[in-house]
């Protein structure tokens, strides 16, 4: 067990360190940040002395050495637009993304999978028409068209709620909904499809042979096993809403993560996107880490797998 | 009323010149108002710790809107002048041009309660690192305090413009308290700023909002809103919702159809203001004889192909200024030049006659991608009289990026909203050497040298009239317009301060703000 423990991990410290030199050298694909802190026709001097002040005129191998040596120590560099510690921003927007986060999840989860359960048992009928439709606007409807419409018609016409920004529960109904919306309808696909992959199986035949009324077959028998997918599944999402949940939270002006990331690549803002970038990944990967170890304690022939 | 460039080699100019900033910069006594209501201001664009620092303040347009609410400056763009007296009641150049005496006014007070004093003027200067501090600081000699209201500024040469570049084209002249920012540090500085400007800090959430409070004892008058908050709304369909609700009074940035949307919508006002930016085409092959652009007729029938008017309706509801210059209006030694007439068959006429009947593929236009859409229109006009070019956008760092290094070919579409003057302007974009002038013009070159050293200014003023008829004559650019900004304003709002201060798209000055229900 230590030892694929071990493994996992060095698999994950890879990915990062992958990560960090993909990031790093992305961002730095995209242009120079200095043009966008100046107005057009800004002298060089000027342009230069913003190179100087933030580094960007060493090579890019010793700003990236630098880079790693300050992430190892826990540092994630200065924003270049904010003047600020990148870990300082991150921290003061963390907790509106985790409550954004946790709303649109809560709300993803109560939609998606009573419908996705509902399409898989009444499967080619009505509902799982309705449960396809339903998927398919999800997926398919930008959530900045969803936030706008909602502003319009909430905010606008109607005058429920406000338009944007945050500090009262009114104010995350909108963003929550346009954000959850998307993942209710991946949580629904995924429901109905390992339902209906469970409920094929030979023990649930055998329940329902066995005269189970068919609550107690869904209920008890399918819907636990087939549940373990969207859990990991949502795992994940939570993880992608905390930190890319960017058109939402700009549509809304919800000062979050998604936002500030959103600015760092507006400003090529380096520090900032790598920030983020690299925060995001450390907790997908934590997420996977934690994932595979509780699957091999569960099934020895993960772990034993060579 | 001080100008810029009042300042002269002859006594009676600086005499009179110190009379009038006196005059104008009398302070007036504060009225008998009590602040009260708040006003929201709902920003396009993110607010960053570093605008609360003056010492820090980029070569960006932008900072000065939360400037001119927490700091206060030597002087600085005002509705009186472009610049005003504000902390110093006047100014005089010495007649060697090598020294510039600044007296400030008595009974201006930071939010602290401490006066302003030449020590924390002088700490200001030496302090500021943003935008053309190294070309102010490599020509001043040094700044001393002979009393606590007086600063004189000795420079190492003549420079006709440093008091454009101190109070208007810089944040140099903005003044921070020295006692308080060397106490606390510069970062602590920036989370607790204290200025002498109009409203006093409360609270900042980076990139979220900044609530500011009205400072009853500031010298110019006590501001009439008690709160101020500047709002960062990203996204421009939820800045006008916001607006239409009444979540905030004022939206920066409403463009196009939304700014349409706004003019029908009861009870909003679009404000629109015209800023420092003038858009134009640029030939970079004029100077290669076996280029189409070679010829001035060709430079010139592209002149006459633009539908100005037509454009500027389609997109900013016809508030951009046609000015047919590449030189801010705003500026100083700006030259009026005829304005463009838009004539497609002379257009035509003029092809016909430099050989191009039937027009020519005249391959790239390039511009940066966030006014391809005035590229587009410009293009369609070009295509009707048979200057046929495809569209490049770039994306906007790139696009500068490009044309610095002198990599486009064919047709530029180029914008600077850069701060300075007509001669800083040329100098960028028309000289010899210049970071975006892709060659030059040996009777245009030959000009900028004299004014450079020309005290007089009206000699000076001279040379750069030359200089912009020259430029005008050999149809180097074709301008389209002077970029307008266009917001919204919303009921509860009486004065909004937009306009007031000419050249400057924001709202202020925040203490000239008023609401109706106050």
């Amino acid at each position: 067990m230590r030892q694929f423990i071990a493994r996992r991990l060095g698999y994950s410290l890879l990915s990062l360190l992958l990560l960090s030199l993909t990031i790093f050298f992305f961002v730095r694909v995209t242009g120079d940040p200095a043009t966008l802190l100046v107005e057009p026709g800004a002298s060089e001097e000027d342009i230069a002395a913003i190179h100087q002040q933030f580094g960007l005129d060493r090579p890019l191998w010793v700003q990236y050495g630098l880079f790693m040596l300050n992430l190892v120590r826990g540092d994630f560099g200065q924003s270049f637009y904010y003047q600020t510690p990148v870990l300082e921003l991150y921290m003061n927007r963390l907790p509106n993304s985790l409550l954004l986060a946790s709303v649109a999840m809560a709300f993803s989860l109560l939609v998606g999978i009573p419908t996705g359960i509902l399409a898989a048992v009444r499967v080619g009928r009505f509902w799982d028409s309705a449960g396809k439709l339903f998927a398919l606007l999800g997926l398919s409807l930008p959530s900045f068209f969803v936030g706008l419409v909602m502003i319009l018609l909430f905010s606008v016409y109607l005058g429920w709620l406000p338009s944007s920004g945050s500090g009262t529960p009114l104010h995350l109904i909108m963003p929550a909904f346009a954000l959850g919306w998307y993942f209710a309808a991946s949580h629904m696909r995924l429901t109905r499809s390992s339902m209906l992959e469970v409920l094929g199986s030979e023990y649930v035949k055998l329940a329902r042979l066995k005269g189970l009324p068919q609550a107690l077959v869904i209920g008890k028998h399918a819907f636990k096993n087939a549940l373990i997918p969207v859990l990991t599944l949502a795992g994940i999402n939570l993880v992608l809403m905390i930190n890319v949940a960017v058109v939402v939270e700009t549509v809304f002006a919800w000062p979050g993560i998604g936002r500030l990331l959103y600015e760092g690549i507006s400003f090529r803002d380096f520090p900032v996107v790598q920030g983020i970038v690299i925060m995001g990944g450390t907790m997908i990967v934590a997420v996977n880490l934690l994932v595979d170890v509780v699957y091999a304690v569960i099934d020895p022939r993960i772990r034993l797998e060579k | 009323m001080a100008r810029p460039g009042m300042f002269t080699t002859r006594r009676r100019d600086v005499l009179a010149l110190a009379a009038l900033g006196m005059a104008a910069g009398t302070v007036r006594p504060a009225k008998a108002v009590t602040p009260s209501g708040q006003l929201t201001v709902g920003v396009h664009i993110t607010l960053a710790p570093t605008w609360l620092d003056p010492a820090e303040t980029a070569g960006i347009i932008t900072p000065f809107m939360v400037m001119y609410a927490l700091h206060d400056a030597v002087a600085k763009p005002m509705p009186q002048g472009n610049p005003s007296p504000s902390l110093a009641e006047s100014w005089s150049a010495g007649e060697d041009g090598l020294s510039y005496e600044f007296i400030l006014r008595k009974g201006a007070v930071f939010h602290n309660g401490d006066p302003v004093t030449s020590e924390d003027v002088k700490f200001s200067f030496d302090r500021y690192r943003g935008a053309a501090h190294a070309l102010i600081k490599e020509r001043v000699e040094s700044v001393e305090t002979p009393d606590p209201q007086r600063v004189v500024f000795k420079l190492k040469n003549p420079w006709p413009d440093f008091i454009t570049f101190y109070t208007v084209a810089s944040g140099a002249g903005w003044v921070v308290p020295k006692k308080y920012v060397e106490k606390v540090g510069d970062d602590a500085f920036k989370k607790a700023p204290i200025g002498a400007g109009p409203y006093k800090f409360v609270s900042f959430t980076p990139g979220v909002e900044l609530v500011l409070e009205a400072f009853e004892q500031y010298w110019r008058k006590t501001p009439s809103v008690k709160r101020i908050v500047l709002r960062v709304i990203p996204d421009e369909s939820t800045r006008l919702a916001a607006l239409k609700r009444g979540e905030i009074d004022i939206a920066y940035s409403v463009r196009a159809e939304l700014a349409e949307e706004l003019q029908r919508t009861p009870g909003l006002t679009l404000r629109p203001t015209v800023g420092s930016a003038p858009y134009y085409l640029y030939f970079p092959e004029q100077w290669d004889p076996k280029s189409p652009w070679y010829d001035r007729r060709v430079r010139l029938s592209t002149k006459y192909a633009l539908d100005y008017n037509t454009i500027n309706q389609a997109l900013t509801l016809g508030h951009s200024h046609i000015t047919g210059s590449i030189i801010p209006e705003n500026f100083e030694f700006y030259e009026k030049l005829a304005p463009p007439v838009y004539d497609p068959d002379k257009a035509k006429q003029l092809l016909a006659e430099a050989g191009h009947e039937g027009g020519f593929d005249a391959g790239f236009y390039t511009c940066d991608v966030a006014y391809a859409n005035l590229g587009e229109a410009a293009l369609n006009n070009l295509a009707a009289v048979g200057i046929r070019a495809k569209l490049r956008p770039l994306e906007r760092a790139a696009f500068f990026k490009g044309y610095g290094d002198k990599k486009f070919k064919n047709i530029i579409q180029g914008a600077s909203g850069a701060f300075g003057n007509a001669a800083t302007r040329l100098q960028e974009f028309v000289v010899k050497g210049g970071v975006y002038a892709y060659g030059s013009y040996p009777e245009i070159d030959e000009l900028f040298p004299q004014q450079a050293v020309e005290l007089d200014r009206t000699k000076r003023a001279a040379i750069l009239t030359k200089m912009q008829k020259l430029l005008d004559e050999q149809t180097m650019y074709v301008s389209i317009w002077q970029l307008a900004f266009i917001s919204g304003v919303g009921p509860r709002v009486d004065q909004s301060g937009f306009g007031l201060i000419k050249g400057f798209v924001y709202t202020a000055p925040y203490e000239d703000i008023t609401l109706k229900s106050a």
